[in-house]
Formats: structure tokens, sequence, C-alpha cells
């Protein structure tokens, strides 16, 4: 009886697979998704492993399912990236992918993209403009989580000072934006944490050292500086471990998690460290391209999300597999 | 001709150096007289305005913001500065022949990046400095020979070097990539970054050295006499049989040296090669703001380290301020912009259009 019932079940689905019903049919539907489609990825600079990084599980999505990807580099200049965003524009492609350097930036663009048919999904940094698709890290619950933290660090029976720095890349970058309106949210129900310095580093970071080494000479007692990105933050850091405080100072960074930070994390440069993964990223990012092409939309005024994961990195419990690097070239 | 040449002998005299009237007046007496030329508030107003500026915004600080009028501020505004000082000289070496250098940063950026990547590649730092001296001769001779040889102006040459220098920076010597990552554990690097000579930072020391270099070079060197007689007057400085073009290309290679010092100090200090300074920073636009509020002319012929200093003053003090006030990085480039504007707006109305040379103002 049970070895008759098998063989129906097997029958049946053979048939069903015969008739194109189980996952021959959708494999077909897919395939012919993505056939002639084109994506063009816009990152702010390629050139870093965040976007080395994207790029790479990107076009990997690419040359496995058959659509065209490229990549057009604005090389840290934004004037340049408003051009390659309106050429992007005019050459029609079925998606353009969009790192925002700031939220207002591409704002126009993205609409006059979308109005066009062109689908487009804002990576990691969002503009003030929705779009049909996000990927990226939840810069307010990165916020949140990382004020949490220094509270923790440095707040009521601490026995520290409460005294913390911010140093943002860019002050309208959407990172910065998030994290710093969630940040203070927290630091607001917390009197006894002082803000003593939020400025700018322009993510440079000489920069960043210069405005650490001041304020740590108007504040020797400073405990925390709170870099809102692990690049910069390594200048940041220098200023603290060449001042003679490292054992006194937290540094905070966050950042796509790369060998790179991990090194200054091993070196005691950078302390606690929010990563979101910047390979999970680009593969949740191909994925989302996929279904994309697809045809999959929002619901009206929504956009498509996938938030990345977070791996908290410590210095007293850092592993080396927490970090993640490009194949060498 | 003749006035060209009349321009330029002034030049001399108001730099300072012994004119043939000076000789039979006796040592003490010429001095005296240079200094007094020096100081002389009717011939160098912008710099007496840059310096009442700078000493008021001092005050203004030291009495708003705690902290500010202390030693070891004192000792971070002068590490802070140490890259601009060095920078700075170069540049006006180079605008005091009537030149410019916009791959100064470009330069400064490419070398220090040989430097960090022999480093971190296990090279000793002897090597690793060697390499990154020679690459800046190198791309100071060609800024040199473009100019001075094949004759293209100053402004299109270093900006065509500049692009070209950062473009073979980053696709030869960082691969695409926009960062190098300096080994701070090297005792050089832990020297250059944190080590101390006489209890002053060795970074402050090394900056010293260099504004006294381009002090020596200015003033006691037959180069030094050539660069202020093409400042003043090139054509007439080089009928004279004054070797301009050579000075040129020497000129171009102090500058490239500077940047080369400017780079190691920078990246050793912040652990990092940034290749972002070349697109993104604003730094190469300081080193000029510093010259020329010191109150070298951008017309050449006339300045020195004191003006250098002045300049830089003005800048670090404005800077370090404004950082210890929590201001936003744009409202420290709307107040540095403000400030250079009153200083050339200032200095028109002290200096009213010169109907001979058709110019106002001092800059």
């Amino acid at each position: 009886m049970i070895k008759s019932l098998k063989r129906m079940a097997g029958l049946g689905i053979a048939a069903m697979m015969m008739a194109g019903v189980i996952a021959a049919p959708q494999t077909a539907t897919a395939a012919s998704a993505y056939e002639g489609k084109k994506v063009i990825f816009i990152p702010i600079a390629m050139g870093i492993t965040l976007t080395e990084g994207w790029a790479r599980r990107m076009e990997e999505q690419a040359k496995l399912h058959g659509f065209d990807f490229e990549v057009r580099d604005a090389a840290f200049n934004m004037k340049a990236m408003s051009e390659i965003f309106a050429k992007a524009i005019n050459d029609k492609p079925d998606i353009i992918v969009a790192h925002n350097p700031t939220v207002q930036l591409l704002a126009r663009q993205i609409r006059q993209a979308e109005s066009k048919g062109i689908k487009v999904l804002q990576i990691n940094l969002q503009s003030n403009q929705k779009s049909t698709a996000f990927v990226g890290a939840n810069w307010s619950r990165i916020g949140n989580d990382v004020a949490e933290d220094i509270v923790a660090a440095c707040g009521k029976g601490s026995g520290k000072s409460g005294k913390v720095a911010i140093v943002p890349g860019q002050l309208t970058a959407a990172d910065s934006v998030l994290m710093n309106k969630a940040t203070m949210a927290v630091f607001d129900k917390h009197p006894e944490i002082t803000v003593v310095s939020n400025q700018a580093s322009n993510w440079e970071p000489e920069k960043a050292r210069q405005i650490t080494a001041t304020v740590l000479q108007q504040n020797p007692d400073l405990c925390a500086v709170f870099g809102h990105w692990g690049i910069h933050t390594i200048g940041a850091g220098n200023a603290v471990k060449d001042a003679g405080k490292a054992d006194s100072v937290l540094v905070y960074a966050t950042g796509g998690g790369n060998r790179l930070i991990c090194k200054n994390i091993e070196d005691g440069v950078i302390d606690r460290y929010w990563s979101y993964n910047a390979d999970g990223q680009g593969r949740d990012a191909g994925a989302m391209l996929r279904l994309m092409l697809q045809g999959a939309t929002p619901a009206e005024g929504e956009m498509l999300e996938v938030e990345s994961p977070l791996i908290v990195i410590k210095k007293e419990s850092y592993s080396p597999q927490q970090c993640w690097d490009l194949p060498a070239k | 001709m003749d006035a060209g040449l009349n321009e330029s002998s002034n030049s001399f005299q108001s730099n300072g150096d012994l004119s043939q009237q000076n000789w039979g007046k006796g040592w003490f007496a010429s001095v005296v007289q240079s200094w007094s030329k020096r100081l002389s508030i009717k011939q160098h107003p912008l710099e007496y305005i840059v310096l009442g500026i700078t000493l008021t915004i001092t005050l203004v600080f030291a009495f708003l913001i705690e902290g500010f009028a202390t030693l070891g501020n004192l000792a971070i505004v002068a590490q802070n500065s140490t890259a601009l000082v060095i920078l700075s000289c170069g540049m006006a070496v180079v605008i005091i022949t009537r030149g410019l250098d916009l791959s100064q940063i470009s330069v400064m950026v490419a070398v220090s990046s040989v430097f960090g990547l022999l480093l971190s590649n296990g090279s000793d730092y002897s090597i690793a400095m060697l390499a990154a001296v020679f690459l800046a001769v190198i791309l100071g001779l060609l800024n040199g020979w473009l100019i001075a040889f094949i004759e293209i102006p100053a402004l299109l040459s270093t900006l065509a070097t500049a692009m070209l220098i950062a473009g073979a920076c980053r696709w030869g010597f960082l691969q695409g990539e926009f960062l190098v990552l300096i080994p701070k554990s090297l005792p050089i690097i832990e020297y250059i970054s944190t080590g101390q000579m006489f209890g002053v930072p060795v970074s402050v020391v090394i900056g010293a050295l260099v504004l006294i270099a381009t002090s020596l070079l200015l003033n006691k060197t037959v180069l030094g006499r050539i660069v202020y007689a093409m400042g003043d007057n090139y054509i007439a400085a080089r009928l004279t049989g004054l070797s301009v073009r050579m000075a040129t290309v020497w000129v171009y290679v102090f500058s490239a040296l500077t940047a080369c010092i400017a780079g190691i100090i920078v990246s050793s200090a912040s652990g990092t090669v940034d290749f972002r300074i070349v697109t993104n920073g604003t730094l190469l636009f300081e080193v000029i703001m510093v010259v020329v509020l010191g109150g070298i002319r951008l017309r050449g012929g006339r300045g020195g380290v004191v003006n250098l200093i002045i300049g830089v003053l003005l800048i670090s003090v404005l800077r370090n301020g404004m950082t210890l006030m929590n201001l936003s990085g744009q409202v420290q480039d709307l107040v540095k912009g403000l400030v250079l504007i009153s200083a050339i707006v200032i200095d028109n109305y002290i200096n009213p259009r010169d109907t001979e040379t058709d110019t106002q103002g001092d800059l």
C-alpha cells in the first residue's frame, strides 16, 4: 500500500514537473525576466572594499543569470556623480543602483528615473526620495545600539565623565543624519552624557585625527569617540592612541567589516565596531536585483527593503572570522 | 626694459638684501634700515591687518573658549599646522617666482603612497624614505621642465600634472584603491607621530627646520635672489643673464620635496594615506590661502618666511578655535572664506588702483 502510494506520488510529481507546475516553469520565467536586461551601478567611489564587495556580488549574479551589469564610478566627485546619473537615465537601463552620498544630491534624479520606468535600488545610503527598493544597514538601529553601549560604558555608575565626541563623515549623508538623530534620542534620556563635539570629518582620516586631537586636549577626561565610518575613524583612533589614552577612551565605529578595519581593531585603534558586512549586503543587493527584474514592486508609497544583519565586533572578544576580505586580484 | 630692471632692484631692497647704497653706511645701519623696511606698516599693510585680525581672534577665543589659551592646546595647534606650514613653504617659493603649483597635494599623496606601500611590504624605512624623496624629485623635475623648457604656463601645467599624478598614483600604486594603511607600530612612524625633541613634538621640529631652510634658500642663496628677480620681472631677470629656467626647475623640485615631507608627517600621524585628500579635500586652497593672507603677492617678487608664519597663524588659530567651539565644517569654510574676502577688500582699500601697473591691492 505504502509502496503504491509512493509510486503514485512520484508519478504525480513527475507529471506536475512535465506540465511545468513545480520548479522548471519558475526558472524559465526568471530566465526570460533577465534576458537583455541592464543594470547600472553608480557608487560614490570604487576602490574601497565596501563598493568593491557590493559590485563583486552583484556582478556574480549578473553573470550567473545573464543580465548586463555595469559600474560607473563617480570617484568621490559629487558633480560627476550627478552627471553620471543623468547619463544613466538617458541610457534607459532597467535598474540603476544608487549609492547616495547625501540625502539630497540624487533625490530629483531618482524621482526622474522612476517616472521614466527605470527602477532604482538604493544601496546602504538612502536619499530623501523613495524608490523601488533599498538594501542596506538600518542606521537608526546602529545609532541607537551604539548610543546604548556608550551610555553603559560612560553613563551613570561607570565612574567616567560621560563626555562623548561624535565624528560623522558628512552631516548631510544618510548614515550621519539617521545615526545622529538616533544617538541623540538616546543621549537625551541620559543627562549624564555630554556630546562635547559633533564635527564632520569629510570622511578623511587626517581631518578626523585633527578634530579628535583638539577635542581630547580640551577634554582630557573624554570617555568615548563615535566615528560614523571605520575608515575615517582610523584617524580618530590614532589621535586617541598617540595621546596615550587608548585605555581610557573608547573608540566606536561602523562599517562594512572588512579585514582592513579588523587590523585596526587588532591594533587597538578601534575598540567597538558595528559591522553591516558589505559582502552580505552585496549578496542581498544581487538577490534584490533579480527580484526587481522579475517584476517585484513595493506597495504604494513604500520601498522593497532588505535590512542588513549586524555583527558587533569588540576588541575584547574579537575574532578574525568576524571580518571578510576581497579575494586577491 | 629699464623700468623693469629698476623695479627688480627695488624688490631686492624691499626684501632686505643689501643694496649698493647700504654698503657705505656700515653693517649696523644697514641692518637697522633693512629691518625698519621689513617692519614698516606702510610697506606691509596686509601683514599688519592679518596679524591684527589674528591677535583679535586669539583674544576673543581665549576669552570665550575654555581650554583655548593653554600650552597643551598650543602644542595641538602647532602639530595640526605642521603639514600646512611645510606645504606653504614650497608654495610660497613657487608663488614668489610668479608661479603656482596646483600639483602639490597630488605629489604629496603619490609620494606618501609609495612610502606607505614600501613600509607595508616590509621594506626598511630608509629605503621607503629614499624612494619617496626620489619620486618627489622626479615629479618636481617634470613640473619644472614643463614650465621652464616647454613653456607651458604654471597654472595649466601643474593642473595637468596634478591630474596625471593623481590618476597614475591611484591606478599604478594603489591599484584602484583609495587608502594605504601605515604600520603605526614601526619605530620610525611612532617617532614622527608621537616623538619629542627637547620637549617639542618631532613633527613641529621638522616644520621649523623646513621654515629655516626656506628662509635660508630665499635670503642666503643665489637661487633665492633669482627667485625674487623672476617674480619681480621675469623678462628682465632673463635678459640680465640669470639662469631663470634652471631656477624654475629647482623651485618646483623644492615644492615637491616639501610635499614629500608633509606627506610623510600626515600619513604617520593619521596612520593612513588617503587619496581623497586630492579629490575631496580643501588642503590646496588652505595652502594658497596661507601664502596669500600672509602677504605674498600672487604677482610674485615679494614675501618670505615671516609672511608664511603670519598666514599660518591666522588659519591655524581659526581652525582650532572653531573646532573647539564645535562649529561644523561648512561654517568653518564660510568663516575662512569671509576672512579671506575681508583681507582682500581691506587690502584693496589701503592700496588703491595703481595707474602704472593697472593693479589694485597688494595680493
